[in-house]
């Protein structure tokens, strides 16, 4: 009883890390930056939907908001800044690490001005769902309608994702220009544009992870800083650079994490996080589907 | 462009005298606020060292401070040593850590190397609460002491532990920037220089680029580790609030506002650093002092000029104009 409580706690964290994951991947294929801006995107969204939700009362109209608004930052980012970085590439010492100096001054600077509009106050961003786990006869299941929640919408995300790529034309677009940018432009695709959409796809897939993630626990500008790091583990266990690695990686981790949590504590579960990283990466740095050789020639 | 050893040397010892006898004329809290800019000036120039001239990234240099704060911290309480003494063992611990982690680091690029120590950073100081020998969330108190005597009576008595701090850590970041200065102009420094600028070229000149790299990451660490003892002293304790994020983020911020591939402006780095939430509390009151401003304002300036400098001037402000004659790569 006790594993497959654990399992089913571990599957609730997992599919947000894999949506956290999906994000990181699809900026990393198109732009091959780590984004370490999406906490911050995602909390600025996430705000954006607690901000509807005073308005309307309605945690279920402000999920969309959140994710308009997810999807939209993502895009104003790739279009303002990340292109400008890319056309000034300077050659020198800084050139490979700029785009993630920049990623992280954006995380503060996002962190900073939802801390002016909002305060660095916790508040609560309430769901409707009962946090309660569902119980089964005396035995109360660590699941509640909320986890539900969670795990529905990561699939419906995760399934849109699966259409869009591999049955649309944007879809077809989006991957060829990740795998050859040149080749793409010849072929008539606007890369930027297709870029920045790509960039928008990962806000909303952050968006949603921050919308759905919050009811559980807080908001605050930082709340969502262990959800970048668990993302970015869980994306370089399924391979930085495929979407069904990232949500495969997800799983593992939130599993892992359950366990660890069960068995050896809370407080070691973020070392936890660094050791694991640590382990595939000497053990098989690309990752389980990585398609490259990875880490050296990024 | 060799200068002489003994004349660098000399003007390190003018500097130091200087501002040690500056100490003398400005209040309490300026003696405060420059030992906070000493320490940082050791904590930024230990990811110059490791990001500007070995071409590594470090996003958990905060995690690394930790370590050799808890570990002089641990060393002065439990077994008593001379306070001097616990800085090198926290230097010493952060190094040995630090050599850990750069085999690892060694053998990954940019954004993995960016993503792994910020998983350090996240994790490590969590690890407080686990062991009860770290003091949990309260942390340790690490409490050197007053001046001692014979420093107080040759300045006339009114020597307060502030000044001692300012002193102790403005001879340390001294002697910190003169060791990288003279070590980059050493055999190593020059492997470095080679093994960031082209790689394979170094490799071909026969450099160890692994042991190259690992040596830069080790020294470095040792730095942060000194940088963070030296801030448990200022502070007074160490506790896991103290090494958070923000602190990994705000040094590496420091070191990109200076330039990094520029030693000096380490010193340019950590000044903004400690005046810009001067500037802005000024601001913030002027504004109404509302808390969310006055809490807020520091890192929205910093986290836009560390964009700004990314965008327009990425080998910072100083070394910008003579880019051109800088490394072919």
């Amino acid at each position: 009883m006790l594993i497959l409580d654990t399992l089913l706690i571990g599957l609730s964290s997992g599919a947000i890390y894999a949506l956290m994951a999906l994000a990181l991947v699809l900026v990393w294929r198109s732009t091959r930056v780590v984004n370490f801006a999406q906490a911050g995107q995602a909390i600025l969204s996430t705000y954006i939907g607690f901000e509807a939700m005073n308005r309307t009362h309605n945690y279920w109209v402000s999920i969309p908001f959140a994710i308009i608004a997810g999807a939209a930052i993502a895009a104003f980012v790739d279009a303002v800044i990340m292109r400008a970085l890319s056309k000034r590439s300077h050659k020198g010492s800084v050139s490979e690490i700029a785009p993630v100096i920049a990623t992280l001054g954006l995380l503060g600077l996002i962190r900073s001005l939802t801390g002016i509009i909002w305060g660095n106050a916790y508040v609560q961003y309430a769901s409707p769902l009962s946090g309660k786990g569902y119980s089964i006869g005396h035995h109360t299941i660590p699941f509640s309608p909320q986890n539900t929640l969670i795990v529905i919408g990561a699939l419906l995300v995760m399934a849109s994702f699966a259409i869009v790529f591999k049955y649309t034309n944007l879809g077809l677009a989006l991957r060829a220009s990740s795998f050859q940018p040149e080749i793409s432009r010849l072929a008539g695709i606007r890369v930027d544009r297709i870029r920045t959409i790509g960039w928008a796809f990962s806000g909303a897939a952050g968006a949603v992870a921050g919308a759905l993630v919050t009811p559980t626990s807080y908001l605050s500008p930082n709340s969502l800083d262990l959800l970048l790091v668990s993302g970015f583990v869980a994306a370089v266990i399924g391979g930085l650079d495929s979407l069904i690695g990232a949500v495969l990686g997800g799983l593992i981790l939130g599993i892992g994490f359950a366990f660890i949590l069960q068995y050896v504590g809370t407080s070691v579960t973020f070392s936890a996080a660094f050791i694991i990283l640590i382990v595939v990466l000497f053990l098989r740095p690309r990752g389980i589907l990585g398609s490259q050789i990875g880490r050296r020639d990024a | 462009m060799r200068k002489s050893k003994s004349m660098s040397a000399l003007i390190f010892l003018a500097v130091g005298i200087f501002l040690l006898i500056a100490s003398n004329f400005v209040d309490e809290l300026r003696v405060y606020q420059g030992a906070q800019v000493a320490v940082y000036v050791i904590a930024i120039s230990s990811i110059i060292l490791l990001t500007g001239f070995s071409g590594q990234i470090s996003l958990g240099h905060g995690a690394l401070m930790a370590i050799g704060g808890y570990a002089a911290a641990l060393s002065y309480i439990h077994w008593h040593v001379p306070f001097l003494a616990s800085f090198i063992i926290g230097s010493f611990s952060a190094a040995v850590a630090g050599f850990i982690l750069g085999l690892a680091a060694a053998r990954l690029s940019g954004p993995y190397l960016a993503g792994t120590t910020l998983a350090l950073a996240v994790g490590l100081p969590s690890l407080a609460n686990q062991f009860h020998v770290l003091g949990g969330e309260q942390g340790l108190s690490f409490d050197i002491g007053e001046a001692p005597m014979w420093i107080a009576h040759k300045t006339g008595g009114d020597f307060t532990q502030y000044k001692w701090f300012f002193w102790i850590s403005t001879i340390c970041a001294i002697t910190t920037i003169w060791f990288i200065k003279n070590l980059l102009q050493s055999r190593y420094g020059r492997t470095w220089k080679a093994v960031r600028g082209n790689p394979s070229a170094a490799a071909l000149s026969g450099i160890n680029i692994g042991q190259s790299k690992v040596l830069a990451f080790t020294l470095s660490s040792a730095l942060a580790g000194l940088s963070g003892a030296l801030l448990a002293m200022l502070l007074g304790l160490v506790a896991p609030m103290a090494f958070t994020l923000t602190l990994s983020f705000t040094i590496v911020t420091g070191a990109v506002l200076a330039g990094v591939t520029n030693l000096t402006g380490s010193i340019v780095g950590a000044l903004v650093l400690v005046v810009i939430p001067e500037l802005t509390d000024a601001v913030a009151t002027h504004l109404g002092g509302s808390e969310k401003i006055s809490a807020n304002l520091p890192g929205l300036i910093t986290s836009a000029l560390l964009i700004l400098t990314v965008l327009f001037a990425p080998n910072g402000p100083q070394l910008h104009k003579r880019k051109k004659v800088g490394n072919p790569s």
